[in-house]
């Protein structure tokens, strides 16, 4: 038992599924085993015509990939196999199988992994031939959950990225926060190390030639308020069907520039004590 | 359609036309007007003068042009700088500014008008700042309509960030290069709309001239190769672009290349590869239109792949190996600190050091460009909503500019007709949108939001509003499909209107008042001359720079050499004509170093430096008197760092900060910063100023010691009115052949230690204090 227990994994370095004939399943399913296995049943061969076969083939070869990437310790007690029905035409006969594929799980026999059931289980097909719930189900019949995730999906990812990067707005945004940054000061804090705040918690510096780095913050966000107030004026107003909320919007609008433009000129005047001019503020 | 406003309607279009043609050219002399006057507060406050530092050497070479002729100025050797390496001056300097002053000169008195050289100069700037609110207004034309670029045009004549480099006298590169900058961009586009090689080659022989007129032509070189690259990733190549970019680039660098300045630079550095590589890109990109339109689309796949690649794989081969191999310089570290923004602190310190290089902090873009600044985004999201082939020129120009001009003060100049043109864009598409006097028909459902608006709560109401209008920008902002979108409407009522025409005037006048106060304050000093104000208000003026020039001029041989630090050695050249060792020019670090070492070390070291160079007269700038903050004590730090660049063993930074890492100037500074000579120069003698009181640095706010430093190799010449200006003239060896210090000691009846050196102070002080 031992001598053929040690023949049956040693192919599963090369191989992460073992490839049965009508013998080899007859061991692998033995009656007296203290090992649990999941046995594919197909029919890959291009004269049998089986399209599901070779659907569902690739997601089997990849959850029993998963599988033997796991520790030796756990990799020894579940078997990944697959029966083509050329090599094993006696054992469809046998379990009476009219279709492929079909997955069967068996479950240990013997020893500490065994729960008295004998029979094996059928994996339904209902979900699919995705991957993903062929690993859930088997996982209840391994010790260990196979450490299943589905590949990065490139095809999907590289049109939404080339989708996003055609979009004119995309580099709107980009372009527009760039130049916002950068008149804001930015490259200011970045060569001069400006902190972002004084010592004292105040945040805006004295001075003319000096600012910290919060100043950036606030000075873009105040340019990019007024840009706004200016863009909702031009673009989006003048769509407006209601007559009263066009009103409402321009008024709203208006007082937005009023006042964070005073806010802004008080700021200048912070930074420029000398600076005559000043509006509603 | 109803109106909102009573419009005259028995107009015939062609009286319209007509009008609006003429209140055109009426605005454009007008804003014409505008820009000159606002640039002459520099003259009417003052006086007809050539401002700060460059503008004298570039006066002085215009006068060798006037006087001698083009043959003269081209081949000219000036002796007289760099002493005694003296300069090649037609084949180191950007000729186009001299060369324009020329030819009004020579044609002024073909008219028989003859008008002096230095006028021409100083009122060169104003009138091409005429020139360039012209180009402007046609550059902007042509991204939108007149109306935006009357805008455009008023706001850059006007606008400080302009004026600040365009004021009478400032007579610089820079007061061309802006007018230039424009029309080339302007007939760029113009060349790309139309596929025009006519237009095209303009903007070639523009960009010559741009060239020959200023270093900043490369920001062009690299514009316009990257808006055609641009355009074609877009998949916007036209043959239009094809014929364009390739009349542009072909005579635009045949013509660049015959600045002797600039010779063979376009073909062998990196800022201008990438004209080149584009230029090669648009070559193969035509082919394979060309190799399309006569093979199967199959095999046109293929062909096209290889031909990609292997050109690619090429290009950069060739580029990588003709950099390695050295025929292709590096980018040169003035261009390159602009991306590697440490790069020139750490390895150029010249660079780093002067003050138009340091970064810009946020409160100097508002100064510059006022209200500009924020309209300048919603600019370049109009330019995004019809993103024609020339908005995207707007577009680029705006990110690359915005970086620029946060790295450096003076690229601020680039950035600003960019700021103009889209600011204007978004200001007249506004006043367009309210002037219509079209009102779209009211709708049914108008009333309903009516009387949900007046009795819904305020809070509720503002979210509402925005709410929709977000959906609305979303709407308007997705390309529209037939039917689905929401239809341009219009404005409603008259209050409307007028509210948002009243906020326009409003900035506009705010606009006005801020350029003047601008201007008038803070960009038209001359720097030469300076001005305070009396106890009464009226203005005193502080001519001490010319007065030590004068001096200089006066009272010395000609052929005195004269040491300073390099910021006044064009100042000196023009105005004292008297040999320096170093000048603005900044070209050769090492001797630049030599001064620094000068000047940043002990006498015994400093002096045989002075011999060596011949040097007659050291001349430093001294602020401590009369808080004049641009001295060459604040300037200090910077000699020492260049100096230390080429003799790191000998000069160190750290040994001209106290302990502590202060700054200091009175009798707590670290000896090697009280030895040397710059120190000496500036405080000799000063304390005596204050008769028994406290001496007192009114820069730095620190207080002197009594007993002012000692002087031994040089002898105080002259100190001017505010002792803003000292010039002090070397010793010649002691006739017996004693050192200095030991003859001075001899001739003020001490007797020389030779054990104890240091014992001699402390002696003397003795004695001065008995």
């Amino acid at each position: 038992m031992l001598h053929a227990k040690s023949s049956l994994h040693s192919p599963l370095p090369a191989a992460a599924t073992i490839k049965l004939d009508t013998a080899s399943f007859e061991l692998l399913t033995s009656p007296t085993r203290d090992w649990s296995a999941s046995i594919q049943l197909t029919a890959l061969d291009p004269r049998r015509r089986c399209n599901p076969c070779k659907e569902f083939s690739p997601s089997w070869n990849a959850v029993a990939k998963a599988w033997s990437k796991t520790s030796k310790q756990h990799r020894d007690t579940h078997f990944f196999a697959t029966l083509d029905f050329d090599d094993g035409q006696a054992v469809f006969q046998q379990l009476g199988l009219a279709s492929a594929p079909v997955v069967y799980a068996y479950p240990a026999a013997e020893g500490s992994r065994s729960t008295g059931k004998t029979a094996p289980s059928t994996y339904d097909f209902s979900h699919g031939f995705e991957a993903g719930p062929l690993a859930q189900h088997l996982s209840r019949h391994t010790p260990i959950p196979i450490p299943y995730t589905a590949p990065f999906d490139w095809a999907r990812w590289t049109t939404t990225a080339a989708g996003v990067l055609a979009n004119r707005w995309t580099w709107a945004v980009v372009s527009i926060l760039t130049s916002l940054v950068m008149t804001s000061g930015y490259m200011f804090t970045r060569i001069r190390n400006s902190p972002f705040m004084g010592g004292d918690g105040s945040w805006i510096a004295g001075g003319f030639q000096n600012q910290y780095g919060q100043e950036v913050q606030v000075i873009s966000l105040v340019y990019g308020t007024l840009g706004f107030a200016f863009i909702m004026l031009t673009l989006v107003i003048p769509y407006q069907s209601s007559s009263q909320r066009q009103r409402f919007q321009v008024y709203l609008w208006t007082a937005v520039i009023a006042m964070v433009y005073s806010i802004l000129v008080v700021l200048f005047k912070a930074k420029n004590r000398g600076y005559p001019f000043r509006l509603l503020l | 359609m109803p109106q909102a406003i009573p419009l005259p309607s028995d107009l015939s279009p062609a009286t319209v036309a007509n009008t609006a043609s003429l209140l055109r050219i009426i605005a454009l002399s007008l804003i014409s007007g505008a820009a000159i006057a606002s640039r002459l507060f520099a003259v009417i406050n003052f006086e007809s003068i050539i401002h700060e530092f460059d503008p004298w050497f570039n006066y002085r070479a215009t006068r060798v042009l006037a006087s001698k002729g083009f043959y003269e100025f081209w081949n000219w050797f000036d002796p007289t700088a760099w002493y005694p390496l003296g300069r090649v001056v037609g084949g180191t300097v950007y000729p186009g500014l001299m060369a324009t002053s020329g030819v009004i000169y020579y044609g002024l008195r073909a008219l028989n008008l003859p008008v002096d050289i230095r006028n021409i100069c100083v009122l060169l700037a104003p009138g091409f700042s005429a020139l360039t609110a012209w180009a402007t207004y046609m550059f902007t034309k042509e991204m939108k309509d007149e109306s935006a670029g009357l805008l455009a045009a008023a706001f850059i004549g006007i606008v400080p960030g302009y004026i600040s480099r365009s004021v009478a006298g400032s007579y610089d590169n820079e007061a061309i290069a802006i007018f230039l900058l424009m029309f080339t961009f302007f007939c760029w586009i113009k060349a790309l709309k139309l596929g025009s090689a006519l237009f095209g080659t303009v903007a070639a022989v523009f960009y010559f001239y741009m060239v020959a007129a200023w270093g900043g032509y490369v920001f062009i070189t690299n514009m316009i190769p990257l808006h055609a690259l641009v355009l074609i990733l877009m998949g916007r190549f036209t043959s239009r672009l094809y014929v364009a970019y390739s009349s542009w680039y072909v005579i635009g660098t045949l013509a660049s290349m015959q600045v002797p300045f600039v010779g063979f630079q376009p073909v062998s550095t990196s800022e201008h590869m990438a004209a080149l590589g584009v230029f090669g890109l648009l070559q193969i990109v035509a082919f394979t239109q060309l190799v399309r339109s006569h093979v199967s689309s199959k095999q046109f796949q293929d062909i096209l792949f290889v031909a990609l690649v292997s050109a690619g794989v090429l290009g950069v081969a060739a580029f990588v190996g003709l950099t390695y191999k050295g025929t292709i310089a590096p980018w040169t570290g003035r261009f390159y600190s602009l991306w590697d923004t440490g790069y020139a602190k750490k390895y150029i310190p010249i660079i780093a050091s002067v003050s138009e290089h340091q970064p810009t902090a946020w409160p100097s873009f508002f100064m510059d460009l006022q209200f500009l600044i924020f309209l300048f985004p919603a600019g370049v999201i109009m330019c995004f909503h019809q993103l024609r082939d020339e908005h995207v020129f707007v577009i680029i120009y705006a990110v690359m500019a915005s970086y620029f001009a946060g790295v450096m003060v003076r690229l601020m100049l680039t950035l600003t007709p960019v700021v103009c043109v889209a600011a204007a864009v978004a200001f007249s598409s506004l006043l367009d949108t309210y002037l219509d006097a079209h009102e779209p028909e009211p709708e049914a459902s108008a009333t309903d939001s009516a009387a949900s608006v007046d009795t819904g709560k305020k809070p509720k109401k503002e979210k509402a509003a925005t709410g929709s209008a977000l959906a609305d920008l979303v709407a308007a902002a997705t390309p529209t499909k037939k039917g689905d979108a929401p239809k341009f409407k219009g404005v409603y009522g008259t209050d409307t209107r007028f509210m948002i025409v009243m906020n326009a005037i409003a900035m506009l006048s705010f606009f006005v008042f801020h350029c003047t106060w601008a201007t008038a304050n803070a960009y038209s000093s001359p720097s030469v001359v300076l001005a305070s104000q009396n106890q009464d208000g009226s203005q005193h003026i502080i001519d001490d720079f010319r007065e030590a020039y004068y001096w200089l001029r006066q009272n010395t041989p000609e052929t005195a050499v004269v040491m300073s630090w390099w910021d006044y050695g064009y100042q000196i050249a023009g105005m004292a004509d008297r040999p320096t060792l170093v000048d603005n020019n900044t070209w050769n670090n090492t001797h630049i170093a030599t001064v620094g070492k000068a000047m940043s070390s002990s006498e015994e070291v400093a002096y045989p430096i002075l011999r060596k160079h011949d040097v007659d007269y050291v001349l430093v700038i001294f602020g401590g008197l009369l808080g004049y903050s641009g001295d060459d004590i604040n300037k200090f730090l910077w000699m020492v760092r260049i100096a230390q660049g080429v003799w790191p063993e000998e000069i160190q930074e750290p040994n001209y900060f106290t302990p502590q890492g202060e700054y200091r100037v009175d009798s707590m500074a670290s000896n090697a910063m009280k030895n040397s000579l710059m120190y000496k120069m500036s405080y000799y003698r000063f304390s005596e100023l204050f008769g028994g009181g406290q001496a007192v640095d009114r820069v730095r706010n620190q207080q002197l010691p009594k007993e002012g430093p000692t002087l031994d190799v040089l002898d105080e010449a002259y100190t001017t009115e505010n002792w803003i200006v000292r010039i002090y003239q070397v010793r010649k060896e002691d006739l017996l052949g004693r050192d200095l210090k030991s003859a001075n000691a001899f001739a003020k009846g001490k007797k020389r230690k030779r054990s104890k050196p240091a014992s001699r102070r402390r002696a003397l002080s003795a004695a001065a204090s008995t």
